[in-house]
């Protein structure tokens, strides 16, 4: 994106030319905003004019030239070069363009030349794109000009043209933005000049000078050759010939063996000859590594390896680093092409001691593959050779090189190994004796670890100890950037040993001498090993450490450091250890300590929300490797949920619990719903109500909007219980042999209560939990915990169902809130008549549940009419039975998502019945297919290809499962819909996917979005979804209830966006369920429902106002909402109003005093759907 | 790969950016994101001192270097460690060009020699030339290493 470079009104250029004292001018700013918008001010960004494409209209382009002209002109009003020149020179691009034309007719002369240096080419820079008409001027100078710093110049604006992508004059460089010249050149009567004709003459001209062998100009020619390599290697034409370019130089310089001269930088040491050739070979390696890898063709790699050997550092570099890449993908061709060069006083033991950071650690990625290598299996003496390579490695004085050597020990190199990989990395790490190199240059580097080196060279070192301690080491430093690298090596040591731990090739409690002298044993050539175990145990390590010869100790050591970092005051920096500290967490030690450190860190305000989610996702990430972890995750999940419930991403947390509580497997299931509902145990944020909590628990919840963020997750807690609870409690309706209507129905509240908490206690806390929640929430948790119960009521089997209805029932008289008085207390709503203010909400369900009821007592009359007088059922009677069994599966899927082919509203008892119906009919069991419930799969993998999918799991060895099954039915990455944006963002997490843009965490930018903690993205898909469910609204309007069975494939599909995961679907859920309750209640409840999401949008809109009396305002807005338009522009001048352009359609929804309340169609530019606008501006 | 090379002003204005693999589009984010990122952490720095950022799979390590903050970022191997290498080429090839840490001033003085410096020491996303003196040499059109 071009944009401008300016900000507040001063453009680069202005700063560049003007005088350090007077302001910029005013003028130019009307100009920059049509030519680039300012930056730091994210939303302006204005399509440039050089992205109009060539077929618009003739004036809009030359309109465009004008612009940019007298805009470049705007940007230097009158103002005077620095260097006074004979004449004034104001530095319009135009300007610049005539004096590089004019000048480069003069360019013999000494003032023209200095002219170019000092103040034309300078100010050139300035512009993102270089005109194509400048070349031949360029040229001129190119072949005519003989001042050095001229012609850097003009090489410098060559390459930027031949770089330029297209026409479209984006370049990388960056600046004030240009414009498309080719189009200006097409419109331009008299015949203007455009890349198509420059490039190539500009390519002849660079390709003869770096192909030519004159030594006086070898200077010339590694900057043609330089600027050739910019050009767009798109093009075939031009790629071979720059290889040819390329090879043809290497192929005169690269053979001639030559010794590298150590320290060649410092002492110019060499004859000229050499000089020269090594320059070269620098320019053609340093090209050859921009050109495309060809990693089949044995001459590329053969140039390559032989860079290794060129004495000029940064050629070695890049030849490694060519060398490095293609042997990732072909580690026997390279190992073959390297030869001798690995061997002891080969070139690649030289590189150990370059002077070249980056070229070690493209050393160390080299001998990883190389080492590492399936296909060298045949070859050990190669192998063994570059893993001698690779532990010198860590031996380097710079951390970066020393971190890359401990990463590929790891087995760390990208984001694609495999957990064989890690796990190997980690047994590696903890079991290889590093036997300490016989090249004493190393050692007498200066390192850090000089003197223990030194002191006791030859002696063999487990290779972690080396290891810890150059990790702690670093860890004193006070360098951010090798903390936060230190504390990233530490994180990837966590994830190998999860992986190791996982493959169950985990021991660390083994002593460390054992390992060594099992090396030693095989190795035989070091002293005695004949101890006996005993005596080896007593025997500390060499350096004296006490009880550090374990790993177990050795890390434990290491974390002890690693917490102190903790301390840093740079945000990244403690992220990074936080999630190491995640990452080297077991399942078997205790995480007090991490919890409290996070705890204590999640208290300050300066984390932006990026990072916490990003510790979030590193929790999934932790999951996923280690599903023991279930339950510690969540406890720290839950810290997040509470101390910054603003600043986290309530939908990536929901997906962490989702998953986490399918990880935890059958015996976990319960531990981990609890952990999950314990956010439910929150004492809302007023003032007042906190007292009495653990400081874990206490919510940070002081401003109004991570209040709001928290009620969002107590809400989706709610939700996430009332879909999972069923799952958690392993307690289907539809596996449930229990039939309706026997002796439990005579029971009385309190023992049926008894008896359902003694039969499954997780679902009857699950359901304690939503009844207090139905009461003590706010209006939108209550409204989701009524929902919630519902779901469990169908889903549920006797007991369960029967005490929810009671209790529902209660609920919807109001009559029995004096029993749950206490709750209420902190409460202050008023509750209205209907005690709730739930009534209308409830009733609907209410009623399914009575229908269900009902047909089940006349189905156990019918039976019992039927057996008392030994008459079979005739087809009429079974028809009608089936009716009303497809009737009620209508209702019950208006609710929450049930099997069809298993779900029986009639009871068990109806299942015969019903068969033989079906039988009879031929109507296939599964003719539920169509449902879209169930036509996501989600339901029949669940539930009835169960050993389908056991079988599947055998072929994930170790995993149980009972996890499987769960991740096969809600989890598997091809199940996870693509609409979930936060199961999309722990994809990319876990894939290491991420280097977009940052969003910036902007206080005010925050407050405007509908929820907090959304990417930009996501928000977008959130609008989507809101319109969804808008069009919903309206197309449903009036529809009855029976009607809305017809409709609920085009309603479900709506809800594809929503963003709840359950473990059922996403799609069928519970919150279509409650937009289908509008059908049949459309006047009270879809006003409330509106409301709710509207309240999520404007956190400071008077939600409190709008929630109390939420009742009142249904009655008033009852039937659907008024349309109008909008009859002027506004522009919102809060959070709570909304801009409108004059024109819209708006549907208001209420007034209150003097403003409406409105909702638009779709989402305006800001986002915003809906809100408040003067009464005045709104033709209603 | 190095992503992008940002100096900016201590207000936040840009005065030279280089992006490499970064979309169109996204650059209008680093821009804004590097520019708070400054205004949160460079006030009170010390001149030079390594400050780093990550985002997802990206480092940042940015400086201030006398009146212009700098803004580097890079990804795979050029991680934390390696932009530090990458900012001190840069840092002192500025100061070498300026003669000292410059102020905006002199940086503006000093803006196609720093940009050719750039160019040396950057080059389509990878880092180059480190060496203060080679840097030097090249920017004059000189070989890299003089016969």
């Amino acid at each position: 994106m071009a944009s401008g470079k300016d900000s507040s009104g001063s453009t680069l250029m202005d700063l560049i030319t003007s005088d350090p004292s007077p302001a910029p001018a005013a003028g130019a700013s009307s100009q920059q905003s049509s030519s680039g918008g300012p930056l730091g001010r994210p939303a302006a960004a204005p399509a440039p004019a050089d992205r109009k494409s060539k077929k618009g209209a003739l004036t809009t382009l030359s309109q465009i030239q004008n612009d940019t002209i007298t805009a470049a002109k705007a940007f230097n009003p009158v103002k005077a070069l620095p260097q006074r020149n004979r004449k004034k020179k104001p530095v319009s691009y135009a300007q610049l363009a005539r004096s590089i034309h004019e000048l480069a007719a003069t360019c013999d002369q000494k003032s023209s030349q200095r002219q170019l240096v000092n103040s034309v080419f300078p100010k050139l820079a300035v512009y993102n794109s270089v005109d194509p008409s400048v070349a031949p001027s360029l040229l001129m100078l190119h072949q005519q000009c003989e001042d050095r710093n001229v012609l850097r110049y003009v090489y410098y604006y060559l390459a930027r043209i031949l770089s330029d992508n297209g026409s479209q004059g984006l370049s990388a460089a960056g600046g004030i933005p240009t414009p498309n010249w080719d189009a200006l050149a097409d419109i331009d009567a008299v015949g203007g000049v455009t890349r198509a004709d420059v490039v190539p003459r500009i390519v002849d001209q660079l390709s003869a000078e770096s192909s030519s062998d004159d030594i006086e100009f070898h200077a010339r020619r590694l900057a043609a050759l330089k600027a050739l390599t910019s050009s767009s290697t798109s093009n075939s034409g031009m790629l071979e010939k720059l290889f040819e370019i390329v090879f043809g130089t290497l192929e005169k310089v690269a053979d001639t063996k030559q010794k590298r001269k150590k320290g060649i930088f410092t002492k110019q040491g060499g004859d000229k000859e050499s000089i020269i050739r090594s320059n070269l070979q620098y320019a053609s390696l340093s090209a050859l590594r921009r050109l495309p890898l060809d990693p089949g063709n044995p001459a590329f790699l053969h140039r390559a390896v032989q860079g290794v050997e060129f004495s000029d550092p940064v050629a070695v570099r890049h030849s490694l680093s060519i060398i490095s890449e293609i042997a990732m993908r072909d580690p026997y061709s390279v190992a073959m092409a390297l030869g001798k060069n690995a061997q002891p006083g080969g070139a690649l033991q030289d590189i150990l001691h370059l002077h070249d950071v980056l070229a070690r650690v493209y050393l160390a990625k080299l001998c990883h593959s190389i080492s590492r290598a399936r296909v060298l299996d045949e070859r050990p003496d190669i192998k063994s050779q570059y893993s001698s390579l690779l532990y010198q490695l860590l031996l380097d004085p710079s951390d970066r090189v020393c971190f890359e050597a401990i990463l590929c020990v790891l087995g760390k190199v990208d984001n694609t190994e495999s957990t064989e990989d890690r796990a190997g990395g980690w047994i590696r790490l903890t079991r290889e004796i590093l036997k300490l190199p016989e090249a004493p240059s190393v050692a007498s580097k200066g390192i850090l670890s000089k003197s223990e080196k030194t002191s006791k060279a030859r002696r063999p070192q487990p290779l972690i100890k080396l290891v810890m301690r150059r990790l702690e080491s670093s860890f004193r430093s006070f360098s951010r950037p090798v903390l936060h690298a230190a504390a990233r090596v530490v994180q990837e040591m966590g994830k190998s040993r999860a992986a190791a731990y996982s493959l169950g090739v985990f021991d660390e409690a083994a002593n460390l001498q054992s390992y060594s002298d099992n090396v030693e044993s095989l190795d035989s050539d070091i002293n005695e090993n004949s101890q006996p175990e005993a005596t080896r145990k007593a025997n500390p390590l060499s350096n004296g450490y006490g009880g550090l010869d374990t790993i177990a100790g050795l890390l434990a050591s290491l974390m002890e450091v690693v917490r102190t970092t903790v301390a840093c005051e740079c945000v990244y920096v403690r992220a990074m250890v936080i999630k190491a500290l995640i990452w080297m967490q077991n399942p078997h030690e205790s995480f007090e300590e991490l919890k409290s450190i996070i705890a204590c860190e999640l208290s300050d305000p300066a984390w932006p929300s990026s990072l916490l989610n990003d510790v979030l996702l590193t929790l999934h990430a932790r999951f996923k490797a280690t599903p023991d972890m279930a339950v510690t995750l969540l406890e720290i999940a839950r810290i997040f949920a509470t101390k910054v419930p603003g600043k986290i991403d309530a939908d990536v947390l929901q997906l962490l619990w989702k998953t986490c509580l399918v990880g935890a497997g059958p015996d976990g299931k319960h531990t981990a719903l609890e952990a999950v509902t314990i956010v439910l145990d929150l004492p809302p944020p007023q003032p007042g109500s906190m007292s009495g909590f653990a400081s874990v628990d206490m919510v940070s919840a002081s401003d109004p909007k991570s209040a709001m963020a928290l009620q969002r997750l107590v809400q989706a807690a709610v939700w996430f219980l009332g879909e999972n609870a069923n799952y958690a409690a392993s307690e289907y309706a539809w596996e449930s042999a229990t039939p309706p209507g026997t002796a439990l129905m005579m029971l009385d509240a309190d023992k049926m209560v008894a008896a359902a908490s003694s039969r499954n206690p997780t679902l009857a806390s699950a359901l304690t939990r939503l009844q207090r929640c139905a009461f003590s929430g706010s209006w939108e948790i209550r409204i989701a915990s009524v929902q919630a119960l519902t779901t469990i009521a169908i889903r549920s089997g006797e007991p369960y169902r029967l005490q929810i209805y009671e209790f529902l029932h209660a609920l919807a008289l109001g009559g029995v809130q004096s029993n749950f008085s206490e709750l209420q207390l902190s409460n202050g709503e008023n509750q209205g008549a209907s005690g709730t203010g739930l009534g209308s909400l409830i009733s609907p369900m209410l009623k399914v549940l009575d229908e269900m009821y009902r047909a089940q007592d006349d189905l156990a009359r019918d039976i019992r009419q039927h057996d008392n007088s030994k008459q079979e059922w005739s087809d009429e009677e079974l028809k009608k039975l089936y009716e009303t069994h497809e009737r009620l599966l209508d209702f019950v899927s208006l609710f929450c998502f049930v099997p069809r082919a298993k779900y029986l509203p009639l009871g068990p008892t109806s299942a015969k019945l019903i068969e033989i119906y079906r039988n009879r009919h031929n109507i296939s069991a599964s003719g539920g297919l169509t449902d879209p419930a169930v036509a996501t799969g989600i339901s029949d993998l669940m539930y009835e290809s169960k050993d389908v999918h056991k079988e599947a799991t055998t072929m994930q060895s170790g995993i149980d499962p009972d996890l499987a099954m769960a991740w096969a039915a809600g989890l598997e990455d091809d199940v996870w819909d693509n609409n979930a944006p936060a199961v999309d963002k722990v994809k990319d997490f876990l894939a290491g996917a991420g280097t977009d843009a940052p969003d910036v965490d902007d206080e005010e930018y925050m407050n405007s979005r509908p929820s907090v903690g959304y990417d930009d993205m996501w928000a977008k898909t959130i609008l989507e979804t809101y319109e969804a469910e808008e069009d919903d609204g309206r197309s449903s309007g009036g529809s009855s209830p029976e009607s809305t069975g017809s409709v609920e494939t085009s309603i479900s599909s709506h809800f594809g966006g929503m963003n709840y995961p359950s473990l059922f679907s996403s799609k069928p859920s519970g919150y279509g369920a409650s937009q289908q309750t509008i059908r049949e209640e459309p006047p009270s409840y879809s006003t409330s429902v509106l409301q709710r999401r509207e309240s999520f949008e404007n956190p400071v809109a008077g939600h409190g106002g709008r929630s109390f009396g939420s009742h009142d305002d249904e009655d008033r807005s009852s039937g659907n909402p008024q349309s109008g338009k909008a009859l002027y522009d506004f522009t919102a001048g809060g959070d709570d109003e909304l801009s409108l352009t004059a024109g819209e359609d708006v549907e208001i929804e209420y007034e209150v005093d003097g403003w409406y309340y409105v909702k638009k169609r779709r989402p305006g530019r800001d986002g915003k759907i809906a809100g408040l606008v003067p009464v005045l501006y709104v033709n209603s | 790969m190095i992503l992008a090379v940002l100096f900016s002003n201590s207000d936040g204005n840009i005065l030279i950016e280089r992006f490499h693999g970064v979309p169109a589009e996204e650059r209008l984010h680093w821009r804004s994101f590097l520019a708070k990122l400054g205004a949160d952490n460079l006030k009170g720095a010390k001149n030079e001192e390594l400050l780093v950022a990550s985002h997802k799979s990206v480092s940042i390590v940015y400086t201030m270097i006398g009146d212009v903050c700098l803004y580097i970022v890079g990804k795979d191997e050029y991680d934390e460690l390696a932009l530090a290498e990458v900012i001190f080429a840069v840092t002192s090839a500025v100061k070498d060009v300026c003669g000292k840490p410059p102020t905006e001033r002199l940086f503006l003085d000093k803006y196609g020699r720093i940009c050719l410096c750039l160019d040396e020491i950057v080059w389509k996303g990878l880092l180059e030339n480190t060496e203060k003196d080679r840097v030097r040499r090249l920017i004059r059109l000189k070989p890299p290493v003089e016969p």
